[in-house]
């Protein structure tokens, strides 16, 4: 008996969710296309369509490296700058399968704007250009995948921000140098074109300089730590650190740093990571060059944007990378010191 | 006492039982010998300090790695739970600019974290391997989270630790040092020490000799606590920097010189010596190999046949010990 009234209770319920869930469904319209009324939250920028909030997703390759999680940061307060802009993002933990996972998520959940981060541009590549079948406005974004019509790119050219640190260094590395080279993690595309920059930049314009050793520490100031430690016992003379990013270069600097046979290394990173700026400031790092997450993603939110409110329909820029060396490390101080990261 | 099977001749018979007990010192002399003939750079005393200054943080962690899977249990968190404590204990110092606080708020952590390993382990019998790799994503992500992914920087002081020295001896040896004793002490002299060889050798036994093991079990992991919150500390202070995404696999670091260093994984088995040895014995290899200039890929390749020919051969030293006893006692 009880379990009669128990059944009939719970059929009722069941059906009753139903017409109502259905019910809802059907006198709201589709939540693109502008028509629906319904929305009565009061944000206001959009321009002929009432209230549509876009959602975008940021597919960020991973936010465990220094660099990748400032992006992230930074995609999150240039998103906050746009009332009509809800941002998403995603981690893929420096993991392929996991990215491309998450690229299909953000298709099937009809997201209106992807940008996407490749952790490999060619493991990502089948699965971007899903997103472009998809009508979806995408961006590929640091790095920029070539070839896929149109998808619109954001990036630094790893080739030039190697480059600009290597182009000074063919006047400043003294004659019949000794140099040790620090490289990210292997077949990365930004470690992999920031080396080709100094190897056609410097290496084939300096033809006396030897390289001692060369290695991967995988962008990360521990691994580069322990090989430079190894290295300076190996070799009692290194004139330069040539390290294709600042937290391998700090890393290698730091076994060297208060030692007077090293006194007058010359060292080259990339990123313009906040210690960076700190180590040219006291005189012990040489350049780098200054990769900006506050630039890509201000460009990245703005380009998205002018893509989903249809305004332009591809887009490509690429983000300048500055040298920073002696002379302008000030204004580079007080911007960490601004972002907090410097006190 | 002296067994007599082989060819009855007692002083062959010494001399190989000292080979059984000693093998794993053994390897290691003749890497050193080896290497000092290799690179003329290798015997130095910068390069032997260098190489033990490099193996500290790990030896540490190598230590709790030990005592843990004597116990029959494992700790794959250590990596993260290091970086959490290291970047928690650099925060620290830098508020409030005491460096003993910081050590000890970077002990704490570690504690901390292992006794949430050890109630899992023990209370709710998730086995230690899910258990500590569900720490191990914890921890990480909780270094990330409270850093938002940068690195600490201007650490000041705080270096001191990893850098510094006394009397000529850099600190981390010397802590390497203190530790050792201390550990080998509790594993020796100690009931606590004993129960983990009776709990990891034979759990029904244990109980049955009325071993509180879950009170045992509470203790080694807040050892291993004590140990990787140190380690945590030692660690960025060398480095001079607080990194959420430091010591990134030195869980798997440690596991191996414990068992290289003759930890048995079927519990019951280790000591505190061979596992300093199997410590100098990996980082002997990287040393040498870095001093060679070996290319990194071919040097992963030739670290992973030294580590298994190193087992390979105190297994089988071990196995001829046993075989020896079983025929000793039954003849």
């Amino acid at each position: 008996m009880v379990k009669r009234v128990l059944s009939l209770i719970l059929t009722t319920v069941l059906l009753g969710a139903m017409l109502v869930a259905c019910g809802g469904g059907s006198s709201s319209s589709s939540s693109s296309g502008g028509s629906s009324s319904a929305d009565s939250s009061s944000s206001s920028s959009s321009s002929d369509s009432t209230q549509k909030t876009y959602r975008v997703a940021f597919i960020a390759r991973a936010q465990a490296d220094s660099f990748a999680a400032w992006l992230a940061n930074e995609m999150r307060a240039a998103a906050s700058q746009y009332p009509d802009i809800t941002l998403d993002v995603f981690d893929s933990q420096a993991n392929d399968d996991r990215e491309n996972s998450l690229i299909e998520n953000a298709i099937a959940n009809k997201y209106d704007g992807i940008i996407v981060q490749a952790n490999n541009a060619e493991a990502q590549r089948p699965y971007i250009e899903q997103i472009v079948k998809a009508g979806i406005p995408a961006i590929a974004t640091n790095p920029k995948v070539d070839g896929i019509e149109g998808l619109s790119t954001i990036d630094a050219d790893p080739y030039e921000q190697g480059a600009v640190n290597a182009r000074e260094a063919v006047n400043q590395i003294p004659e019949n140098a000794n140099v040790v080279v620090l490289m990210g993690p292997p077949s990365n595309f930004h470690s992999d074109e920031r080396r080709r920059a100094w190897e056609e930049e410097f290496f084939a314009k300096r033809p006396d300089v030897t390289i001692l050793a060369e290695d991967h520490a995988n962008w990360n100031k521990d691994e580069a730590m322990w090989l430079m430690e190894d290295w300076v016992i190996a070799h009692d003379k290194i004139d330069a650190i040539i390290s294709m990013n600042d937290n391998m270069a700090a890393g290698a600097l730091e076994v060297v740093k208060d030692d007077p046979r090293f006194q007058d290394i010359l060292v080259y990173g990339v990123d313009g990571t906040a210690e960076a700026v700190l180590l040219i400031k006291e005189g012990k790092m040489t350049s780098t060059s200054l990769q900006s997450a506050i630039d890509l993603a201000k460009l990245n939110m703005e380009a998205i944007y002018k893509l989903m409110t249809g305004e332009e329909k591809e887009i490509h820029e690429a983000v300048p990378a500055p040298l920073i060396n002696a002379s302008n490390v000030d204004e580079y101080i007080e911007l960490f010191k601004s972002l907090g990261q410097i006190q | 006492m002296i067994s007599l099977k082989r060819n009855g001749n007692p002083l062959l018979d010494r001399n190989s039982r000292f080979m059984e007990k000693y093998s794993i010192f053994i390897i290691l002399v003749a890497m050193l010998i080896i290497c000092s003939l290799i690179n003329e750079n290798f015997l130095s005393v910068n390069n032997l300090t260098n190489v033990a200054r490099q193996l500290a943080v790990i030896t540490i962690l190598a230590y709790g790695a030990m005592m843990l899977i004597i116990a029959g249990q494992i700790d794959l968190s250590v990596g993260s739970v290091l970086a959490l404590a290291g970047v928690l204990s650099v925060s620290f110092y830098k508020s409030t600019g005491s460096l003993l606080g910081a050590v000890i708020v970077g002990i704490l952590v570690g504690v901390a974290c292992n006794i949430v390993n050890a109630v899992m382990v023990t209370n709710f019998k998730v086995p230690a391997f899910i258990a500590t790799l569900a720490m191990m994503t914890m921890a990480r992500g909780a270094a990330l989270l409270y850093t938002k992914g940068q690195n600490i920087l201007q650490l000041g002081d705080y270096v001191v630790i990893g850098q510094g020295a006394v009397m000529g001896i850099p600190i981390p040896i010397l802590i390497l040092v203190v530790v050792t004793v201390i550990i080998w002490y509790i594993l020796r002299h100690t009931r606590h020490g004993r129960s983990l060889y009776a709990i990891g050798g034979n759990m029904e036994a244990a109980i049955a000799s009325g071993i509180n093991v879950k009170r045992e079990l509470y203790k080694v992991y807040i050892i291993n606590g004590v140990l990787v919150g140190l380690a945590g500390v030692v660690f960025m202070s060398r480095v001079n920097a607080g990194l959420p995404n430091g010591a990134v696999g030195y869980e798997l670091e440690a596991i191996t010189a414990a068992i290289v260093g003759g930890t048995s994984f079927s519990g019951g088995i280790g000591t505190t010596m061979g596992t300093l040895a199997g410590s100098f014995i990996i980082g002997t290899l990287n040393n040498i190999m870095n001093l060679s200039g070996i290319d990194s890929y071919v040097q992963q390749i030739v670290k992973g046949v030294i580590i298994a020919l190193a087992v390979i051969y105190d297994i089988r030293s071990k196995n001829k010990k046993t075989r020896k006893l079983i025929i000793k006692n039954e003849g």
